[in-house]
Formats: C-alpha cells, sequence, structure tokens
C-alpha cells in the first residue's frame, strides 16, 4: 500500500515565473500582429465578400474557440463545488484562471459588437435593412397568395434580434461571466491565506444557482453569437452541441496547461497521472457527447427533413469544400479520439494524451469553423478556408489569450494552498 | 483432515490466513518473489495492491468486449442492410420496399439501432465474459467447506496457494506461510466421493425438456391447420384503419343523401391550396409559358386550376375554355428552353431513355407515330373494334414547324395531354419533359420522313387537327 501524503504542497515553486510574466507583451505584440496579418490578407482572399467580412467572420471563429474554452472551464469550477469534489482539487485553480479569462475576453468582442452597433452587417444578417430568407420573386408570390399572412417571421425574429437588445445581451453576459469567475478565483485565493473552510461552504452553496445561470448564459450566448448567424434556422439543441465542445475544450486546455507548467518546473509534486487520467475520461467521455448530441441534432433535422431546418446542413454536406470539412468533422472529432483515448493505458501515458489533447483543440477550432463560416457566403457555394488568412488570425488569437491567462495568473498560486480537501486530491488513485 | 483417506479427497491448496490487509499484502509479494503462480487471495473489500502484489495481469475482458462492440456495429448494419435492403435471398428475403420515395438504406436511419445494439452487446459481452473469466457458474468450491474460510466477507483476510503450482510442496510451503505471517493454516481439500447427481434431478431435467417442446410442436401444427373461429386482432386499430381505400364511395352521408355531391371519398385539395414543393412559381420552367406573358402573371391560380383539372370532375368544366383561348395564342410559348435546363449530351440521353419508356409506346422508337399500341389499336380500329386517333408522328410538318409547335408547346403537350393524347405531367418531372421537348427535337433533325400508313389513315384531317386545338372533334374524326 502506498503512503498517505499529507495535506501539504510539497512542490518548490506553484506560481508563473517572471519570464512567464514578461512574455506577455510579446504575446500580445504577436497577437496584434496576427489579427493584422489575417486582416490585410483577407483583403486579397478569393473567397466572396469584403475584407472586412472575411475578417470578421474567421475573428468570431477564433473568438468563440477561445471563449469556450474559458465557458468550459467555468462550468468545471461550479461542477466541482456542486458535487463536492475532492480529486480535482490540485486542477481547479487553473480552471479558475481560466474562467476569470472570459470577462478579459469582452474587450476582444467589441470587434464584432461595435459594427453591430453602427449597423454594419459583416456578420449577423439579421443586422441588414429587409434581411429575408426568400427570394424577393418568392416574397412576392407568397405575399400575393396570402394578403392576409401573419407579419413575416424576419419582423417577429427583429424584436429579439436588432443591435440594442443584441448589444446589451452580450454586455449582460460577460458581466455575468466576469462575476461569477471573479466570485470563484477571489473567494479561492481568500482560502489560500486562511485556510477557512466556511469559504469552500459558500462556495458549495452558490454554485447550484450559478450553475443555473451559467447554463442561462450559456444557452443564449451561443444562439446570439453563432446561430443567429443563420437567424431563420432552428434547433434548440445547438446550445447542448456549444456547450458539450466547450466543455471538452476546456478539460483539455486544463489537461495540457498543467503539463507544460510541469514540465517547466510548476507545481510537479501536486498534479499526478492520476490527475490526467481522470482528466483524460472526463475528455473522453464529453468528446462521445460531443458526437451523441451532433448526432442527435442531425438526426432530428434529417429525419423530420422539413426544409426550413435542412438547408443548413445540406450546405454543410453537399456544397464543395464543406463537405469534406464536415467529414473531417465527424472523424476528427468524434472517431479517432474514440479509439484513441478509450484505453487506460493511453490516458496514463502523458505524451499520448498530451498528443490527443492537441489534436482535439484543433478538432474543437475546425467545429467552429465549421458552424461559423459557412454563413458567410449566405449559401453562395464558396468554400472559405484559406490557411493564410485563417492561421495568422488564430495564432493571433490565441498568443492573445495566452497573454490573458499570464495576466489573470500574475504571482498567484496554481494550486489552492489549503483547501479543505487537498488531502483528499494529493490521495486521489485511481485503479 | 490429516486422517482422511486419500481415496475420498485431494489436497487443492494450503489456505493461510491474515489479520490485516497490509500483511496479507506483503505475504502475497513474498509468494509472488518465492516463484508461486496458481494463488489466490481473499479479502472482504477490494485492497489497494493486490493486483500487481498477486501478479495479476490486466483483464482481457476490456479487449473482448472492444471486439464484440466492434462486431456488433457491423453485425447491426449488416442485420439492417439485410432487412430493409436486400432481396437477393430466395428462401428469406429482405423487406426492400420503397417506402415514400426514401433510399432503401440510409446511414442516418440506422445508426440510432446499431448504437443500441454495440450497447447491448457489450454489456452481455461483459458480464458474460466476466462469468467466463471467473469460471461462473461454480456450483461448489472446496473452499466453502472450511469454516474458518467464511470469515473471509467478514474481517479476515486468506491466501490460497495452490498444488497445481509447480512450486508447491506441502510441507516446504506451509513452512514458507508461517514464515511470511499467517496467523493460521489450513489443507483445502476437495471431496471426491458421491459427485453424482441424483437421479431425479435426470429425470425432472428430461421432463423439462419435454414440455419445453411442447409449445413450439402446437405452434407448428397451427400452422398447417384450417380453422372456423375468426382471426385474432391483437391491434385492431391497426386492422381497423380510419381511412378509405382509394376509389370508393363517401361514407359521409346524412339521411342516406351523400353529403359529397361527388360522392367520392378522395377530397381534392381546397381551393387555393398547393403542396409543399409543388409552388412551381416558374411559369417557363414548369408551363413552357412566357414570363412576360400576360396571362401567366397569376401563375399560382393557373397552377392550382391545373391541379384541379388533373384531379377532373365535371364542376370544373371552365378550366376548358381558358386553356383553348391561350393555346391558340402561340406567342405564348417558349422558343427556347428555359434557363434552369442545361441542354447537353447527357441531357438529350436522357431524354431518350424517358421518350422511350413513356412516349414510344404510341409514338414508336422512331417518333414516327406507329408504336406497338398504335399498330394494334389500328389494326382493331380498321374492324370496327375500337375508336382511335392515329399516334402523331414528331416528323409531321406541322410539328416540326417551330413558328406553330415552339418548345413550349410541345412541352405543354406532354404536361397537359392535347386531343386524345392524356397529360403525361404527374408521372414525368419538368426537366424530364424538358428532356423529352429535347429529345423531340433532336429526333425531327434526323432527317426521317412521316410514315406514309399515318399520314394515309387521316392525311386530310392532319392540318385541321394541329390548328384546332378544340377536343370536340376528336371523337368524329375516327369514326
Amino acid at each position: 500500500m502506498h503512503e498517505t501524503r499529507p495535506a501539504k504542497i510539497t512542490s518548490d515553486v506553484v506560481t508563473l515565473n517572471d519570464g512567464h510574466l514578461k512574455a506577455m507583451p510579446l504575446l500580445l505584440g504577436i497577437g496584434v500582429i496576427g489579427l493584422l496579418a489575417s486582416f490585410i490578407l483577407s483583403m486579397f482572399s478569393s473567397a466572396g465578400g469584403s475584407a472586412f467580412e472575411r475578417f470578421s467572420f474567421i475573428y468570431l471563429v477564433n473568438f468563440c474557440f477561445v471563449l469556450s474554452i474559458s465557458l468550459g472551464c467555468m462550468f468545471f469550477v461550479i461542477i466541482s463545488h456542486l458535487t463536492r469534489a475532492g480529486w480535482n482539487v490540485t486542477v481547479r485553480r487553473l480552471a479558475e484562471l481560466f474562467a476569470m479569462c472570459a470577462f478579459p475576453l469582452g474587450i476582444l468582442f467589441l470587434v464584432i459588437l461595435l459594427p453591430v452597433l453602427m449597423g454594419y452587417d459583416f456578420v449577423y444578417p439579421w443586422n441588414q435593412s429587409g434581411w429575408s430568407a426568400h427570394s424577393i420573386e418568392q416574397a412576392e408570390q407568397i405575399a400575393a397568395l396570402d394578403a392576409a399572412a401573419k407579419p413575416p417571421i424576419e419582423q417577429l425574429k427583429g424584436a429579439y434580434l436588432n443591435p440594442m437588445f443584441f448589444s446589451i445581451r452580450a454586455i449582460a453576459y460577460f458581466l455575468i461571466w466576469g462575476a461569477m469567475g471573479a466570485f470563484f478565483l477571489k473567494t479561492s485565493l481568500k482560502q489560500d491565506d486562511s485556510g477557512d473552510v466556511i469559504l469552500t461552504k459558500r462556495m458549495q452553496a452558490l454554485s447550484a444557482p450559478l450553475l443555473i445561470l451559467f447554463a442561462v448564459t450559456i444557452v443564449f450566448s451561443s444562439f446570439d453569437f453563432e446561430m443567429s448567424l443563420s437567424p431563420l434556422w432552428f434547433s434548440t439543441m445547438f446550445p447542448v452541441y456549444f456547450f458539450a465542445g466547450a466543455f471538452m475544450s476546456g478539460l483539455i486546455t486544463i489537461t495540457l496547461t498543467a503539463m507544460w507548467l510541469q514540465k517547466n518546473g510548476r507545481v510537479t509534486d501536486e498534479i499526478t497521472t492520476e490527475h490526467y487520467h481522470d482528466l483524460g475520461k472526463l475528455t473522453f467521455g464529453f468528446v462521445v457527447f460531443w458526437g451523441y448530441i451532433a448526432f442527435s441534432q442531425f438526426l432530428l433535422i434529417w429525419y423530420a427533413n422539413i426544409p426550413e431546418e435542412t438547408f443548413w446542413y445540406d450546405y454543410r454536406i453537399n456544397t464543395t469544400g464543406w463537405g469534406i470539412w464536415s467529414l473531417i468533422l465527424v472523424v476528427g472529432h468524434l472517431f479517432i479520439p474514440f479509439l484513441a483515448i478509450m484505453g487506460r493505458t493511453a490516458r496514463r501515458n502523458r505524451t499520448f494524451l498530451a498528443g490527443a489533447g492537441i489534436f482535439l483543440l484543433v478538432m474543437h477550432w475546425v467545429d467552429h469553423y465549421w458552424l461559423i463560416m459557412p454563413q458567410m457566403d449566405a449559401y453562395g457555394h464558396v468554400f472559405t478556408f484559406n490557411p493564410l488568412v485563417d492561421i495568422p488570425c488564430a495564432v493571433g488569437m490565441i498568443a492573445i489569450y495566452i497573454a490573458i491567462f499570464c495576466f489573470v495568473a500574475k504571482n498567484r498560486p496554481l494550486v489552492p494552498l489549503k483547501d479543505p480537501r487537498l488531502g483528499e486530491a494529493l490521495n486521489h488513485a485511481v485503479h | 483432515m490429516a486422517d482422511k483417506n486419500d481415496k475420498d479427497s485431494k489436497l487443492v491448496g494450503l489456505l493461510a490466513q491474515f489479520d490485516d490487509p497490509d500483511s496479507l499484502i506483503s505475504a502475497c509479494n513474498e509468494a509472488r518473489l518465492a516463484g508461486y503462480k496458481a494463488m489466490d487471495a481473499y479479502s472482504p473489500f477490494p485492497v489497494h495492491g493486490i493486483d500487481p502484489a498477486i501478479g495479476i495481469q490486466r483483464s482481457l475482458l476490456p479487449f473482448l468486449v472492444f471486439c464484440v462492440g466492434f462486431g456488433a456495429c457491423f453485425a447491426g448494419l449488416g442485420m439492417q442492410y439485410y432487412t430493409n435492403a436486400a432481396d437477393w435471398s430466395p428462401i428469406f428475403p429482405g423487406y426492400a420496399f420503397k417506402i415514400s420515395g426514401k433510399p432503401l438504406f440510409s446511414f442516418p436511419a440506422n445508426i440510432p439501432v446499431t448504437f443500441e445494439i454495440i450497447v447491448l452487446s457489450s454489456a452481455f459481452a461483459t458480464f458474460l465474459g466476466m462469468w467466463g473469466l471467473n469460471k461462473l457458474p461454480m456450483f461448489s468450491n472446496p473452499l466453502h467447506r472450511i469454516s474458518r474460510f467464511k470469515r473471509a466477507t467478514n474481517d479476515k483476510f486468506f491466501l490460497m496457494i495452490e498444488t497445481k503450482d509447480e512450486n508447491f510442496n506441502r510441507s516446504e510451503t506451509e513452512s514458507q506461510l508461517n514464515q511470511w505471517g499467517a496467523v493460521a493454516i489450513e489443507e483445502c481439500r476437495q471431496d471426491l466421493t458421491d459427485n453424482q447427481l441424483p437421479s431425479w434431478v435426470r429425470l425432472v431435467g428430461l421432463l423439462g425438456v419435454f414440455l419445453l417442446m411442447l409449445p413450439p410442436v402446437m405452434i407448428f401444427r397451427n400452422m398447417g391447420m384450417t380453422s372456423r373461429s375468426p382471426r385474432l386482432h391483437v391491434v385492431p386499430d391497426m386492422d381497423w384503419q380510419h381511412k378509405e381505400k382509394t376509389q370508393v364511395l363517401s361514407p359521409v352521408m346524412e339521411n342516406g343523401e351523400y353529403l359529397f355531391t361527388d360522392e367520392r371519398a378522395m377530397r381534392k385539395p381546397v381551393d387555393g391550396s398547393i403542396a409543399r414543393g409543388q409552388l412551381e412559381v416558374d411559369s417557363e420552367m414548369y408551363r413552357g409559358v412566357k414570363k412576360d406573358y400576360k396571362a401567366a402573371a397569376n401563375s399560382a391560380k393557373t397552377n392550382a386550376r391545373l391541379v384541379s383539372a388533373s384531379i377532373e370532375d365535371k364542376e370544373d368544366a371552365p378550366v376548358e375554355p381558358d386553356q383553348a383561348d391561350q393555346a391558340e395564342d402561340v406567342s405564348m410559348w417558349m422558343t427556347q428552353f428555359p434557363e434552369g435546363v442545361t441542354v447537353d449530351q447527357a441531357f438529350v440521353e436522357r431524354g431518350q431513355q424517358r421518350f422511350n419508356i413513356y412516349c414510344s409506346a404510341c409514338h414508336g422508337y422512331d417518333g414516327n407515330g406507329n408504336g406497338l399500341v398504335n399498330q394494334r389499336a389500328m389494326a382493331l380500329g380498321a374492324n370496327g373494334q375500337a375508336q382511335w386517333t392515329a399516334a402523331k408522328s414528331m416528323h409531321d410538318a406541322t410539328v416540326k414547324d417551330d413558328s406553330k409547335n415552339p418548345l413550349g408547346r410541345i412541352f405543354d403537350t406532354i404536361t397537359n395531354g392535347r386531343n386524345t393524347m392524356g397529360p403525361y405531367g404527374a408521372q414525368i418531372p419538368a426537366e424530364d419533359r424538358w428532356a423529352i421537348v429535347a429529345y423531340v427535337k433532336a429526333l425531327q433533325e434526323t432527317g426521317i420522313q412521316p410514315a406514309t400508313a399515318s399520314t394515309e389513315t387521316d392525311g386530310a384531317d392532319e392540318e385541321k387537327q394541329t390548328d384546332a386545338d378544340g377536343g370536340s372533334d376528336k371523337e368524329e374524326k375516327t369514326s
């Protein structure tokens, strides 16, 4: 039998070092250069639409990519407290830090939000006067057939999808996420000093209502940010799909960050193979959950075969380029990782798990690209993938995100120092 | 124990008792290092670290379950393919029925069932595999004859080293176990006496098998017999559905009168309603009428009339003069192919194939108006046994003349019929109708002369027939 470890932090260093913090301006610089390069190159992109439109779309893809990571980590924190989890205490601080990153991301969203407020329709078609799902000829025919028709659905949806209400909601989301992230991070940091058990109890008590608040905000933000790109498409399963990918990528990000920190001599003792194994199990579970939700959404629409819903999938499956992209998504986001991280041995091998994690993050990016980019040309049969535009933007956004993480983490401990369940986490073993 | 005769019992191992899990694990480690392989440990609860201590390899079970699940995936898909789409087996053909135009086999529809089959088979594989690997069910185990062993489910820990281990030596093993801290050591003996089943068990078993065979025998017997009692309706609302068959009288009656004046059970769509996907606003594509032609402006209404005309009855007669009026104005018809249609080799070949299927029966493969139906009908007509208007030759001057018979008019003829020719709009999709038009024009380019037989029969009436499109004179013509 192995010995029981005392509930004490034994690593030499548990914070980021100065080098990481000094790299922040460099990372921000890379970020800005990447985004600018993407914008300039999008002027020469052959795919339809203006440079503003092209850039706004790829920017939204990458923004949603990093935002979903933060939201996944926020869910990780909430669910840990809700279930009084002990095993993950040593990785929970990383999740708290990433969750806190959601608030600064609100500034990055201004790139999308300000044009919307100014009345440009770079991304959201509902921000265009007289937007309609039908061609003008069809609309006239329908109007002629039924003079006493109800107001068109575009008009009804306008009550929800208008620049002002959209902006209010967006600001509310980021404020709520900021408040939630700050609550968990501050309370947890306070416990590092005092070790007060009452702080854990307070977080546990609030985790249930905050989970509901989190659910509401993630549902409506996914409707607003991604689904409203196709405002006349209907799917109530879309937010669950968004959430499944978000939590999966959040888990992977925690895993990869912990590995990176340990490689750099941080928190070397606290996070063990047992933790990676369990994170890997959860990742595997949410790979399958993602597949389950993705297929459920597809099957319902495919089987009902109603034109109002099928067009969304029809375009993504039956056009050149997007068809292959969908296939890559199904194979890469479900089948390959399903087989790859199903085994115990695979999940306990750090190198392998890191490789699988990076692969899955790429697939998560592919997923957001698949959700957003086909809407760019309003089904004009343009396959938009252009590495010269898309990759600098992704690199830039990720660099900024890492800079935000360093900014949030500062010199704060990367593990909770005096959590009452620390002993349980340190002695965590999976059999 | 030692005094027992070896004829009646066999030594299977030495059972050593320990008082706490730590000494059990250390004893297991010692035994493994001493080279013992055939041994097993027993404890009231799962002890962490016992697997490596006793030298247990990773279980084969996950791999087994994976293989079964993987196989079940293909078995499930195969089963569905066989039942839904295969019809080649002569003995048990699948139900390869085309329903609502859906494909016989389509992946998305089959995935839920496949998924369930994988889950079910994997669960069975796990459960049965666990039994198999643990050699269950085991009706008796010599360990249960040792009274001390009962505490293995309560508070004591045991290690048994079996005699089948090649390092086993009765006295040496016992001293080793003592050395490793065993609190007590006992021999485990298998009773060799009286291991036969009691004879009544076999009797009951035989009787049970016999009784089990009765139901299938009775079912087979009844399958070959007739019965006078009415059959049992298990699902009555499937046997008696709330619907009417096609072409029957309406069941809706009041005071012995039909509520619907046409007395039909089949109802027409409500006026002005159009089925999904049937709006067909593009008059050029669907009616062969130029877009800017005034009569086509209210195309939706025209369409509704055409729909009602196709399930024609006498009240709707006013449609007729309208169509006749339109037909007289040749300028309304399209003189070229509509925008949605690309005329190329494949398109004309499609037209040829459709023409051969739908048109050649009367008009002949060469379009000369002398198909098999026409030949037979003409023969009967000559005997006065039938009334028949000779099928038109595609090569007649009037049919070929683009000013009198532009493309749109040919299209309209296929769609709505003309004179005695029936409408084919319901059978042939619009695109295929245009393909036939293209093929007809191609046939006309071949330079085939109109068949003499056809022109002789009603040559005088030829001009008259094409000019006057009123349907009234067609009856008299053949007489």
